[in-house]
C-alpha cells in the first residue's frame, strides 16, 4: 500500500533556495553546487542520494558553514531556519545555532572524534557552550545520552576516548553528541558508509527511534539505495550538482521521473538466489565540474538522450504532487516520455519492493 | 605505567653502561701515554695515579677497574688539575649548564609552540611570513655567528642608550641568563617552529575538528582544548633530541658568553688533553641525556591517552 | 516546493528547433582519458618543478658546485699566498698606490734647547696675551701628499701656545673630546709642525692640533684638517711583490695597482675568495661524503634488520639505540682524540669517519621502518600471489618506496653535516688554520668582527646559503614524492 504524501500547513522548517557554491582552485573554477533547493518538514526525513562528487556533502556542509571560504565561495542562494536566514552566517541572534538548532554526524566517526578527549567530555561540551550548565550536570546528561543511544555500561564508557570504542558504538556515540541540545534537524553525512550491515541497522533503528521520540527532522545523506528505502519520507536525487528528481519515496522507486534515478535503481544488486541477473552500471563517468555541459549534465550517459537534452537545461517538470523531475523526457512533445523512464530497470523494482514493505513503522509515520 | 617507568629506567641503565664502555673505548685508542701530556708531575703522584687506574695492566683489568669507579660513583680525578676530582667540577660547573639549558629549552619550546600555531593560524597572512622568515633565519645561521653578532649587537645597543640594559658576558645574576639562553635556544625554536605549523595545519583541517564546528563550539575553545592539545604531541616527542641539540649548542654559547659552565671546561680539558675529565664529562653527559629522553616520554606517554590506558 | 514548476502543457516555445526531441546520436557518450599517465618518478618531478623554492635551491646548489670545482681554474690566486701590502682590507678597499721615494727623515726638527725648557717654569702671570684671549691656530696644511708612508702637517705660529697637541680620527671632531685619537705632542710652543708614522692606512682622516698652555691642559684653541691618505710604495718594494714587471720603472709619484682581492683579505693577507674556495672543497666534501657513507650503511644495516625481521631485528634496532644515545659532540671530539688529532690540527678522514660511525641509527630505522611497512601493503601481496619472486619485490617495490625516504634524508643531513663541521671547526675541534674551511674561517673571522666585518661575513653567507638551499631541497623533495611526509604549506 503506498502512503499518502501528508499534506503540512505548517511552513517547513528548512528552506534551501538556489543554492550555488564554486571553489577556486588554480586549474579554475569548480561549480560543486548548481543550483539546489528543498526544504525540510519537523519530524520528517529527507533523504539525499547521489554518487561520490555529485555535491550533497558539499550541499549539508555549505548549510553548517564547514566548507572553507576561501576556496570555496557561496555564489547564490538563500537557506533560512524557520524563516531566519543560516547561509554566511553560523549565528542566529547571536547564538550559534550549530549543534543546538542543527546537528551533525559524519561518515567516520573514528577520525571526527578528538582522540585525546573523553567521550563524555566531547558529550558535555555541548551542553556547557550552548547551554551554559557546568561541568557536572552536563557530564551526567551525556552519560543519559550514552544510555539512551543504547551503549551499554554508560558510566564507564563516558570516561573513556574513542579509540576504546568499536566503529558502530562510535557512531552511535556520534548521534548522542549531535542530539544532546535537542536540535531541530540532524544532519547524517553518509552515517553508516563505513560500518557493516548488521551495525548499520542498529544505527539506522537508534536515528528512526529518536526521531519518534523527539520530533527531530532528519536529513540523510547517502549513496545507498537500501538506506533510502528503510529511512526517507521524501527523497532528493542529485546529479552533477543539481537535484534531478525529488519526491517522496514511494514516488521515486515506483514512480521514477529521471533515467539517472532508474539508473541507480538497476545498479542495486538483487539478493535473490533464484534470479539469475547481472550488475548493470551506468556507462560513463559523472562531467568535469570545472565547465559543466551546457544541456543537461546526464545527457552523455542517458540512454534517452534527445539533441534538445545536449542544448538546453531541462525545466523541472511536475510528475505529481510534491514530485517533480529535471528531464526533458517529460515535455508535451515527448511521445510516451515517462514510460520510457520506468522501462530501464524491472528487475530493480523487485528488490526494492521487498526493502520497501520491510520497512519498520512504515504505516506510523505522522 | 609503571611498569613502562621501570622498563625505561632498565633500559636507560644499560644504555649508560654502553656509553661508559664505548668512551673507555675510544679513550684507549688514543696512541701513546695518557699521562705524557700531562706536565709538572711529580713521580709520587704519577705512581698514585697509575694504581688508582691501573694503567700499567692490561686493557681488560683497566676496564674493570673502570667500570667499578664508575658504579661507585667516581669519576677520578683531573689529569692536569692537581686534587681536583672530575666530580666536584661537574658539581661546580653543570647547575650553569643545566640552567641556561632549560632557560633555553623553555624559550624553544614555548616560542616554538606559541609561533608555529599563529603561523597556522594566520596562514599566507602577515605574522606568517614574518614568523617564517625568522625561522629561516634560525635554521640557516649557524649558532656561533648569531652568537656573536647578538653580543655585538647587545654592546652596541647599550652604548647607544647610555646604560647596560643586559649584561654581554659573565653569569650571576638573571639578566645574565636571558642573552645566552635566548640565543642557544634559537635554532632549536625554529625547528619546533616548522614542526608544530604543519602539526597544527594538519590537525585545523582534520575531521573532529570539522566536528567541533559543527557542534558549534566558540573559535578560542576550539583551539585551545582541541587543536593546540593535538598539535603539540608531536613537538614533545622531539623534545628529547631537542635537549641533545641544545647541551650541543651550549659550549659555543658558553665559550662566547664567557660562561663557567661545564660545556666550556670541557673544551678547555680537550685542548689540554685532561683524559679524567674528558671521560668523566662524557658519561655524565650521556647519562644526563639519557634521563632527559625517559622524562620525555614518561611525559608524552601522560599526555596521550592512547598510551596511557594501554 | 519552492522550485520551479513548469508544467509540460506551457512549453512551446517557437524558439525550439525542429527535431529538438529525436533522439541524440550516441557521439558524446564515454569520457576518455584526456591527460596521459605518468610514473611516479615523472609525477614527483613535475611536482618538484612548480616548487619554486625548491628549484631556486637546485641552482644555488648548483651554483655553488661550480664554485667549489672550477672556481679555482677561472680565480687562479693560490690561497695560502699572503699579500702583505692589504692585510684584512675590505672588499672594494682602496688598490692603487703612488710609487715614492724610500723614507726619509723630515728635516731637522726645531726641538726647543734646554733653555727653552727651563723658560717653561716662568710664572703663571705673563705679559704676553692671555692664552685665552689669543687668537687661533690657524694654516694647517699637509707639508706634501699623504700617503701611508708618512703624513706631514704644518701650521702657524699661536701666541699663547706652549705646546701642541695633535689628534687624528676617522670622523669629523665636534669639539673638545671629539678629537680622536692622540698621537703625541710636538714638545714646544715654537714647533709648528708634526710627522704621523703611526698605523697608516688608506682613507679620509681628520687631524686636529690643539693648543696647549704651559700647564700641559688644552686650551680651546684648535683646528681640523681633513686628510686624504693614499697607498705609497717603493720602487724597490713593487718590484718586489712583482707589482710591476722586474727591471721596468716608473717615475716618482705614478700610480701603481696593488693585487685586486674582491672579496676582500684575511688577518694574514690571504685572499677571501680563494679562501672561500678553498674551504667549500673542504666544507662541501665532508658536508657530502659524511652523508652519503651514512646514509649508505644506514641503508643496507636497515634493509637487513627490516628483511630479517624477528629476534635479529630486534637486537640490531636495539644496538642502533644504544648508539643514539652517545652524546654526539661529546663522542665526535673523542673520536678525533683517539684518531690521535690534537686540538689544533686538522683530521679531515677522521671527522667524516667520526660522523659516519655516530649517524647512520636514523637511516637505519627509517629505512627498516619503510621496509616493514612496505613488506605489509596489499600490492606486494598482490605480487607475490601473482608469482613475483623475492628479487623482484625487493627491486621493483621495496626500493622504488624506500627511495623517496632515502633521498629526503640525505638532502636533510648534508646541511646538518656541514653545520656540525662549521660548528667543531668553530670550537677548534674540525678543522684547524691553516686548512681553510667555513667553519674555521668563521673562527677566525670572529676575532675582527668588529673591524673588519668582512672576514665573518663571507664565510658565514655561504654557510647560510648552503644550507638554506639544502633545507628547501629537502622540503621540496619531500613534498614531492611522499603524500604522506607532505608538509602543508
Amino acid at each position: 500500500m503506498i502512503p499518502q504524501a501528508s499534506v503540512n500547513d505548517q511552513p517547513p522548517l528548512l528552506e534551501v533556495k538556489d543554492l550555488k557554491v564554486e571553489f577556486d582552485t588554480y586549474g579554475g573554477s569548480v561549480q560543486a553546487v548548481r543550483g539546489v533547493s528543498f526544504s525540510v518538514e519537523a519530524g520528517k526525513t529527507l533523504a539525499i542520494v547521489g554518487e561520490s562528487g555529485c555535491g550533497k556533502s558539499v550541499t549539508v556542509q555549505a548549510l553548517m558553514g564547514l566548507v572553507p571560504m576561501p576556496p570555496g565561495r557561496l555564489k547564490s542562494g538563500t537557506a533560512t531556519l524557520r524563516g531566519r536566514n543560516i547561509l554566511g552566517t553560523s549565528q542566529i541572534d547571536g547564538q550559534d545555532f550549530r549543534g543546538s538548532e542543527i546537528g551533525m554526524i559524519f561518515q567516520d566517526p573514528m577520525t571526527s572524534l578528538n582522540p585525546t578527549m573523553t567521550i563524555g567530555r566531547q558529550i558535555a561540551e555541548t551542553l556547557e557552550v550552548h547551554r551554559g550548565w557546568s561541568r557536572k550536570k552536563a557530564f551526567a546528561r551525556a552519560i543519559e545520552l550514552l544510555e539512551m543511544a543504547r551503549i551499554p555500561e554508560a558510566e564507564q564508557r563516558a570516561k573513556q576516548y574513542p579509540f576504546e570504542f568499536s566503529g558502530g558504538m562510535l557512531q552511535r556515540a556520534m548521534i548522542a553528541m549531535a542530539i544532546a541540545c535537542e536540535p531541530a534537524i540532524l544532519i547524517a553525512d553518509e552515517p553508516t558508509t563505513a560500518l557493516d550491515v548488521t551495525i548499520q541497522a542498529q544505527v539506522l533503528d537508534l536515528m528512526g527511534d529518536l526521531q519518534r521520540d523527539h520530533g527531530t527532522a532528519i536529513i540523510l545523506i547517502t549513496h545507498d539505495l537500501g538506506v533510502v528505502a528503510r529511512m526517507a519520507d521524501e527523497v532528493a536525487v542529485m546529479y552533477a550538482g543539481q537535484i534531478v528528481e525529488r519526491g517522496s519515496v514511494d514516488d521515486i522507486f515506483y514512480r521514477s521521473a529521471h533515467p539517472y534515478t532508474v539508473g541507480l535503481r538497476a545498479a542495486m544488486p538483487i539478493n535473490d538466489p533464484s534470479a539469475r541477473h547481472r550488475l548493470l552500471p551506468i556507462e560513463g563517468s559523472p562531467p568535469d565540474l570545472f565547465s559543466p555541459p551546457t544541456g543537461c549534465a546526464y545527457a552523455a550517459r542517458c540512454p534517452y538522450a534527445m539533441k534538445i537534452c545536449s542544448t538546453d537545461e531541462p525545466s523541472s517538470f511536475v510528475v505529481g504532487q510534491d514530485h517533480f523531475g529535471k528531464c526533458w523526457l517529460h515535455h508535451d512533445q515527448v511521445v510516451d516520455g515517462p514510460k520510457k523512464i520506468l522501462s530501464g530497470a524491472p528487475m530493480a523494482l523487485a528488490g526494492v519492493k521487498t526493502a520497501l514493505t520491510n520497512r519498520p513503522s512504515a504505516e506510523n509515520k505522522s | 605505567m609503571l611498569s613502562y617507568t621501570l622498563k625505561r629506567l632498565i633500559q636507560g641503565l644499560i644504555t649508560v653502561w654502553f656509553i661508559a664502555t664505548a668512551t673507555f673505548l675510544a679513550m684507549h685508542a688514543v696512541p701513546g701515554d695518557p699521562l705524557s701530556g700531562a706536565k709538572a708531575m711529580t713521580p709520587e703522584i704519577r705512581q698514585n695515579l697509575e694504581e688508582k687506574y691501573g694503567l700499567d695492566k692490561p686493557m681488560s683489568e683497566q676496564y674493570l677497574i673502570y667500570m667499578g669507579n664508575l658504579a661507585r660513583g667516581d669519576l677520578g680525578i683531573s689529569f692536569t688539575q692537581k686534587n681536583r676530582e672530575v666530580n666536584d667540577i661537574i658539581r661546580e660547573h653543570f647547575p650553569v649548564s643545566a640552567t641556561l639549558g632549560i632557560m633555553a629549552v623553555v624559550f624553544a619550546g614555548l616560542g616554538g609552540t606559541l609561533f608555529g600555531a599563529l603561523t597556522a593560524l594566520y596562514r599566507n597572512k602577515w605574522p606568517d611570513t614574518v614568523i617564517m622568515i625568522v625561522v629561516i633565519l634560525g635554521i640557516s645561521v649557524p649558532s656561533f655567528v648569531f652568537a656573536a653578532f647578538a653580543q655585538l649587537a647587545m654592546v652596541k645597543i647599550n652604548g647607544a642608550i647610555g646604560f647596560s640594559l643586559l649584561p654581554v658576558a659573565g653569569w650571576g645574576s638573571v639578566s645574565h641568563i636571558i642573552m645566552p639562553a635566548l640565543v642557544l635556544g634559537l635554532g632549536t625554536m625554529a625547528y619546533l617552529t616548522r614542526l608544530m605549523r604543519s602539526s597544527m595545519l594538519e590537525i585545523i583541517s582534520s575531521d573532529y575538528i570539522r566536528t567541533a564546528n559543527a557542534k558549534g563550539l566558540p573559535p578560542t575553545r576550539i583551539f585551545l582544548k582541541h587543536e593546540m592539545r593535538n598539535a603539540v604531541m608531536p613537538v614533545v616527542t622531539v623534545l628529547g633530541p631537542a635537549i641533545a641539540a641544545i647541551t650541543t649548542g651550549s659550549f659555543v654559547v658558553e665559550l662566547v658568553f664567557a660562561i663557567p659552565g661545564l660545556g666550556r671546561y670541557f673544551v678547555q680539558a680537550v685542548q689540554q688533553l685532561d683524559y679524567t675529565v674528558i671521560m668523566g664529562t662524557t658519561v655524565f653527559f650521556g647519562a644526563f641525556l639519557v634521563l632527559m629522553v625517559i622524562l620525555v616520554d614518561l611525559l608524552y606517554g601522560f599526555i596521550d591517552p592512547r598510551v596511557r590506558v594501554s | 516546493m519552492a522550485d520551479q514548476q513548469v508544467s509540460a502543457s506551457i512549453l512551446s516555445d517557437p524558439a525550439l528547433q525542429l527535431g529538438a526531441f529525436e533522439p541524440m546520436k550516441s557521439e558524446l557518450r564515454v569520457q576518455t582519458l584526456t591527460r596521459p599517465s605518468l610514473s611516479y618518478w615523472q609525477d614527483a618531478w613535475q611536482r618538484l618543478k612548480a616548487n619554486k623554492r625548491a628549484i631556486l635551491s637546485l641552482y644555488i646548489i648548483i651554483a655553488m658546485l661550480l664554485f667549489t670545482l672550477l672556481g679555482p681554474m677561472v680565480w687562479r690566486v693560490d690561497p695560502a699566498e699572503q699579500d702583505l701590502l692589504q692585510v684584512s682590507s675590505a672588499p672594494g678597499a682602496e688598490r692603487s698606490a703612488i710609487i715614492v721615494a724610500p723614507y726619509s727623515a723630515w728635516g731637522i726638527l726645531e726641538a726647543p734647547k734646554s733653555a727653552d725648557m727651563q723658560s717653561n717654569q716662568a710664572p703663571a702671570h705673563s705679559d704676553t696675551l692671555a692664552p685665552s684671549e689669543a687668537a687661533n691656530i690657524t694654516g694647517l696644511q699637509l707639508a706634501e701628499t699623504a700617503t701611508t708612508q708618512q703624513v706631514r702637517l704644518e701650521w702657524q705660529s699661536m701666541a699663547g701656545a706652549a705646546d701642541f697637541a695633535v689628534y687624528r680620527n676617522l670622523v669629523k671632531p665636534t669639539g673638545p673630546g671629539t678629537f680622536g685619537l692622540p698621537l703625541g705632542t710636538t714638545g714646544s710652543g715654537e714647533v709648528r709642525r708634526y710627522e704621523d708614522l703611526l698605523d697608516l692606512r688608506p682613507g679620509r682622516f681628520f687631524y686636529s692640533v690643539v693648543a696647549m698652555d704651559t700647564t700641559g691642559g688644552e686650551l680651546p684653541q684648535s683646528i681640523t684638517l681633513q686628510v686624504k691618505v693614499v697607498n705609497a710604495i717603493t720602487l724597490e718594494e713593487a718590484a718586489d711583490r712583482q707589482l710591476i714587471k722586474p727591471g721596468e720603472t716608473r717615475e716618482l709619484g705614478s700610480q701603481v695597482n696593488f693585487a685586486l682581492h674582491p672579496m676582500g683579505t684575511d688577518y694574514l693577507g690571504r685572499d677571501m675568495l680563494a679562501r672561500l674556495m678553498q674551504g667549500a672543497r673542504v666544507s662541501l666534501f665532508i658536508g657530502i661524503a659524511a652523508p652519503v657513507l651514512f646514509v649508505l650503511f644506514g641503508i643496507v644495516y636497515g634493509s637487513v634488520a627490516g628483511f630479517i625481521g624477528g629476534r635479529a631485528d630486534q637486537l640490531m634496532m636495539r644496538f642502533a639505540d644504544f648508539v643514539v644515545a652517545l652524546p654526539f659532540l661529546l663522542f665526535m671530539i673523542l673520536f678525533k682524540i683517539a684518531f690521535g688529532i690534537g686540538p689544533g690540527e686538522s683530521g679531515i678522514i677522521p671527522l667524516i669517519v667520526a660522523m659516519v660511525i655516530l649517524l647512520w641509527p636514523a637511516t637505519a630505522r627509517l629505512v627498516r621502518g619503510q621496509i616493514l611497512q612496505v613488506r605489509e601493503e596489499a600490492y606486494v601481496n598482490a605480487a607475490r600471489l601473482l608469482g613475483a619472486k623475492t628479487g623482484y619485490l625487493v627491486l621493483r617495490h621495496m626500493i622504488p618506496n624506500t627511495m623517496g625516504v632515502i633521498l629526503v634524508t640525505l638532502t636533510f643531513a648534508i646541511p646538518s653535516a656541514i653545520f656540525t663541521e662549521a660548528f667543531l671547526s668553530f670550537i677548534g675541534m674540525g678543522v684547524a688554520a691553516p686548512t681553510a674551511s667555513w667553519g674555521s674561517m668563521s673562527n677566525d673571522g670572529i676575532k675582527s668582527m668588529l673591524t673588519h666585518p668582512h672576514e665573518l661575513f663571507f664565510p658565514a653567507l655561504m654557510i647560510s646559503i648552503t644550507v638554506l638551499a639544502f633545507n628547501l631541497l629537502g622540503d621540496g623533495l619531500r613534498d614531492a614524492l611522499d603524500a604522506k611526509m607532505r608538509s602543508r604549506e
